[in-house]
């Protein structure tokens, strides 16, 4: 990748500058994973000692993070694939429900457009803390309760907001003429949709991909009195399991953390050059 | 053109895929609901033929590495659970094990949905009693299981005169002091009352610089605090039909934890302390005295096992010996009678000896039966502990503004380290009273 | 493959028309799966919260009936739950705090993700390291990175009170941050600001990254400076990200829980808290999901009333 491009003239100084910046800025975010990283391949005695170190001063406890895959509290494997399941699942749901909309009210003007978006960040508005009760009694009304389907419909309707205001914002900046130029090709809107416009919004769909994904990765408050059975738990709930009356696993839960994090740093990492690809589609026609 | 065609297609199948694969989950215990209530007929007599699916929730008190045996609460009931299917093949029992943040939250959305479970495990149950949603003890035990728990224990799950908990177990707290501190201070008695605790803590804090008393008022356990000194004073909190907070005992009382805070020999910030980080800090040896339970020797035994500390009564006003006694509780929110009856097998087999002994040692507190008191009396770590139950006062659990005034002590009983005793106990009278 | 809507009643011609000025009908199948979603999913919970904000409910979850004015409250029918909440004495605060809660963190958020995402969006070696660094908050549960935080800030074992101490800033008794109103609640604010910059960034750089280089360029031609073109180029580019990021912090710092519960959690008393923190007090110490569903309501009504105004003002959907 050429990193001087034609737009940005930098100078060699001005390039390694940027580079300590960004280097700074990587540190500050990374520092309380570091920190939680530590605390999971410390002892739980160490993590809660008043004479602590920075380091792990009994030596570094990776078995942390073998054990922790067949503790008694939580199988953890399952509630991997639990989580997994439910936000890959959510996440392309909300995709196929939210895109069309987006796309729709981006483009055309009809009777019902404003309530129709107010109706769905109406959806975003509401704490799902609050409705964990309700949504019980809905999923036992469908029969669905400790399934993953419900959680599914939950995150995906609870995460539809941001996806159609955000897709919605970039099929917006879409010059019209795209979609003129195309229908006057014959392709209908369907067509006009994915074949010229989805190339030109992949930053907003990026966009709305991470957070959907992320944020079903960490529901908490629903899953909790849906999901009953362990294994169908996500990571967030079994996270709990390790939390006791009056002691707490400590090491366990900053390496659960850990491990969690990863997914869907790998998913950020695949996905993440589709917003570079914008900066070229953007300026494509 | 086809390969962008290709990828909106596989979006769609996947879509669906996931849809068609996620409608299942791993299979758990739901449709367990659906057991026909049928049953009513003829289950009394134990007819083998006939399937009862029980749901049991249960809390965390420890887990695989807090544990003294290194088994975890959760191992423990399921090997429960699995021994007790084994001997009754046609009563499955599905367990589901919360922290005990999380344990309420799930337990009242069930009873919203009409899940309840059958076999419940918690703290104060009398709000359920109120709604007349728990089986009635004798209905869940057999006669003989009933009897043999002590009767301290038993009188404390009466609700206007009908038992309907069973206490699972129990603890009590005591003055655990640190041998080291003391002698570095030069204190050769250990206190009994107030003022001789607080001249010793001072002591402690001047000669080590490491806080003397440990106070914890933050809103983890705030209330166990609070109604250890109201004991001193010669208070309470209660009982079934009034709950009495704002009482010149009370005032005492936290008057005197002021005193304590105010004279510098707590912790800093006492009103904002959280019980388990403070006591991670008397184990490590850097806390003169601090109140604590049985599960603390154990904590002591695994992670620091060369602290040289001992055990005595709490301290009190005049210097008599009274303590506070917590018992957590077996309830079932069976309704239909074959439940029950599954219900009372379990109790009668998790309750016998053989069962319930070393279930009770694993996690390092105090039976609540007799003949488990019996075959624990030798236990060395425990003794200060059964010596002091005889003395042990009990929340207000059975009145059913408990709940409320728990949850009012523990959100507002810090605040007396900035505000007036009276101001505070106030606010949490009248929170009580609003519940009641 | 070729993917098909369902017919729309009337069948839509396949001559032109026009971009603009389409019926509801036509525009239903697009909006159908949205629009079926939110019905099956979110109404019956939303609908459930308000019928118990009307409703008495027994400390277990029982409905006990239409809701009945508690002792000291004035008698609002079966408004009742909602005339104990407005004479709660601690309210004003709790509104004031929700208030300078958003205000703070928001604006905090926004003001460094628009910096940052600007400097994200140049090209150096390593800035796709430097890009997956920065969005490791957001992949993190929320919970999570507040607990961290919290056990960073312990006086007594918190590393981050152990840094101080190294540096000779603060005795071995350590700060206790998560100790006192003021502190907690600006250490909650950072934690808040930290969590939200992640997304807040990556909605704005996806912006950024759409501003078509040619245009930058040709401002640059036009002799503009940086300043100049970031603010006549850039920026209202990126309006429509920037609307709708903002919108949904709002309105998630707003309904956040976790960050202060975990942070505040330890001081007694509500001094310090938000109407979010204060719902799960009234839910969980107070055992009353009656009172607890009414301040919901309450909540629900402030943002939407925010979410009103706010894109009254700044009309993200003004496009079309």
């Amino acid at each position: 990748m050429a990193f001087l491009t034609v737009e940005d003239q930098a100078t060699k100084g001005r390039v390694i500058g940027r580079m300590v910046i960004g280097l700074i800025i990587a540190l500050v975010f990374l520092i309380p994973y570091v920190v939680m990283f530590l605390g999971s391949v410390k002892t739980k005695e160490e993590i809660l000692s008043y004479d602590s170190q920075f380091l792990p001063r009994d030596g570094w406890q990776w078995q942390n993070y073998t054990e922790m895959w067949s503790t008694p509290e939580t199988p953890l494997p399952f509630n991997m694939i639990s989580t997994i399941v439910i936000s890959v699942a959510a996440t392309l749901l909300v995709l196929l429900v939210a895109m069309p909309a987006a796309y729709y009210t981006a483009r055309f003007r009809f009777p019902g457009r404003m309530a129709f978006m107010a109706l769905v960040i109406l959806t975003q508005m509401l704490q799902p803390a609050i409705l964990a009760t309700g949504l019980f009694k809905q999923m036992l009304f469908f029969g669905i309760t400790d399934t993953w389907l419900a959680m599914i419909l939950i995150n995906a309707a609870f995460n539809l907001a941001f996806a159609t205001w955000m897709m919605h914002s970039f099929f917006a900046a879409v010059p019209k003429e795209v979609d003129e130029a195309a229908q006057l090709d014959g392709a209908g809107k369907f067509r006009t949709l994915f074949k010229v416009n989805l190339p030109l919004v992949w930053p907003g769909i990026v966009t709305a991909v991470i957070f959907t994904f992320v944020s079903a990765w960490n529901e908490f408050a629903a899953s909790l009195v849906i999901l009953s059975t362990a294994e169908n738990q996500p990571l967030s709930v079994a996270l709990t399991k390790f939390i006791g009356q009056y002691a707490t696993s400590w090491q366990f839960v900053f390496a659960v953390s850990i491990v969690s994090i990863i997914p869907v740093v790998i998913l950020f990492f695949f996905i993440e050059k589709r917003l570079i690809g914008g900066l070229t589609a953007g300026s494509v026609k | 053109m086809m390969k962008k065609s290709w990828r909106t297609g596989a979006l769609a199948v996947g879509a669906v895929g996931a849809l068609a694969l996620s409608s299942c989950g791993f299979s758990g215990g739901s449709g367990d609901s659906n057991t026909s209530s049928a049953a009513e007929d003829g289950a009394s007599s134990g007819a083998a033929a006939e399937n009862v699916s029980l749901n049991m929730l249960v809390p965390t008190y420890s887990d695989t590495k807090t544990s003294v045996d290194g088994v975890g609460t959760k191992a423990r009931w399921e090997k429960v659970v699995a021994d007790f299917q084994a001997k009754n093949p046609n009563i499955k029992i599905t367990l589901q094990v919360e922290s005990w943040e999380n344990l309420e939250t799930v337990l009242k959305t069930k009873i919203q949905g009409d899940q309840a479970p059958d076999i419940y495990n918690g703290g104060a149950i009398s709000g359920f009693v109120a709604d007349d949603l728990l089986a009635k003890a004798d209905e869940i035990t057999s006669p003989e299981t009933l009897a043999n728990f002590q009767d301290t224990f038993n009188d404390n799950e009466k609700v206007g005169g009908t038992q309907y908990g069973l206490p699972l177990l129990a603890s009590d707290r005591a003055l655990f002091y640190n041998k080291t501190l003391l002698k570095e201070a030069g204190i050769s008695e250990v206190p009994k009352t107030w003022d001789e605790l607080l001249s010793a803590a001072k002591a402690i804090k001047e000669k080590t610089g490491n806080p003397g008393y440990g106070m914890p008022l933050g809103s983890e356990e705030a209330q166990a605090e609070a109604m250890l000194w109201s004991l001193g004073a010669g208070g309470n909190f209660g009982n079934e039909s009034e709950i009495t907070i704002d009482t010149p005992q009370n005032l005492e009382a936290f008057n005197e934890m002021k005193t304590f805070i105010d004279a510098g020999v707590t912790q800093s910030n006492p009103g904002s302390t959280q019980r388990t980080p403070m006591m991670s800090g008397f184990v490590q040896g850097k806390m003169g005295f601090v109140y604590a339970l049985p599960p603390t020797v154990a904590q002591i035994k695994k992670e620091n096992p060369d602290l040289d500390y001992g055990i005595a009564q709490p301290a009190t006003k005049d210097g008599s010996a009274v303590t506070l006694g917590v018992a957590d509780r077996l309830a079932s929110f069976s309704k239909d009678q074959a439940k029950k009856d599954a219900v009372k097998k379990f109790m009668d087999y998790f309750f016998s000896d053989d069962v319930y002994v070393p279930f009770i040692k694993g996690e390092s507190f105090l039976p609540t039966t007799k003949t488990g008191a019996e075959a624990m009396s030798s236990d060395e770590t425990l003794k200060p502990f059964l010596d002091l139950l005889p003395n042990a006062k009990f929340y207000p659990t059975t009145n059913p503004a408990w709940a409320a005034t728990d949850g009012a002590l523990k959100s507002l009983t810090g605040g007396i380290e900035k505000n007036p005793a009276e101001d505070v106990l106030k606010q949490i009278q009248a929170k009580a009273d609003a519940a009641s | 493959m070729t993917i098909t809507p369902a017919p729309a009643p009337g069948k839509v011609p396949k001559r032109r028309r026009a971009l603009n000025g389409e019926g509801f009908m036509q525009a239903l199948p697009w909006l159908a799966p949205a629009i079926v979603l939110i019905l099956v999913v979110v109404v019956f919970p939303a609908g459930y919260m308000i019928f118990n904000s009307l409703r008495k409910i027994s400390q277990s979850g029982l409905d006990k009936g239409w809701a009945v004015p508690g002792k000291k409250d004035p008698d609002w029918g079966i408004f009742s739950n909602f005339a104990h909440i407005f004479s709660d004495p601690n309210l004003p605060r709790i509104l004031w705090n929700s208030l300078v809660w958003v205000v703070v963190v928001v604006a905090f958020t926004v003001l460094i993700s628009l910096v940052l995402a600007q400097f994200l969006s140049k090209p150096f070696p390593g800035r796709r390291i430097v890009r997956m660094a920065v969005v490791i908050p957001w992949a993190a549960s929320v919970v999570m990175t507040t607990t961290v935080f919290y056990y960073s800030l312990d006086p007594n074992y918190g590393p981050f009170n152990l840094l101080l101490e190294r540096l000779g800033l603060v005795g071995s008794e350590g700060i206790g941050f998560t100790k006192d109103p003021a502190l907690a609640l600006g250490a909650a604010m950072v934690v808040a600001v930290f969590v939200s910059l992640p997304f807040t960034i990556y909605t704005l750089l996806a912006g950024v990254q759409s501003v078509p280089a040619d245009t930058i360029e040709a401002a640059k031609m036009d002799g503009a400076g940086k300043l100049r073109t970031y603010f006549s180029v850039v920026l209202p580019q990126l309006r429509g990200s920037l609307a709708v990021a903002v919108l949904i912090n709002i309105i998630n710092v707003f309904n956040n829980l976790p960050i202060l519960k975990v942070m505040t959690g330890d001081l007694p008393g509500y001094e310090s808290d938000t109407l979010m923190t204060y719902i799960f007090k009234v839910m969980q110490d107070d055992q009353r999901i009656d009172w607890a569903s009414a301040l919901s309501v309450l909540n629900f009504a402030i943002v939407a009333v925010i979410v009103l105004i706010y894109v009254r003002i700044v009309k993200p959907l003004k496009e079309v």
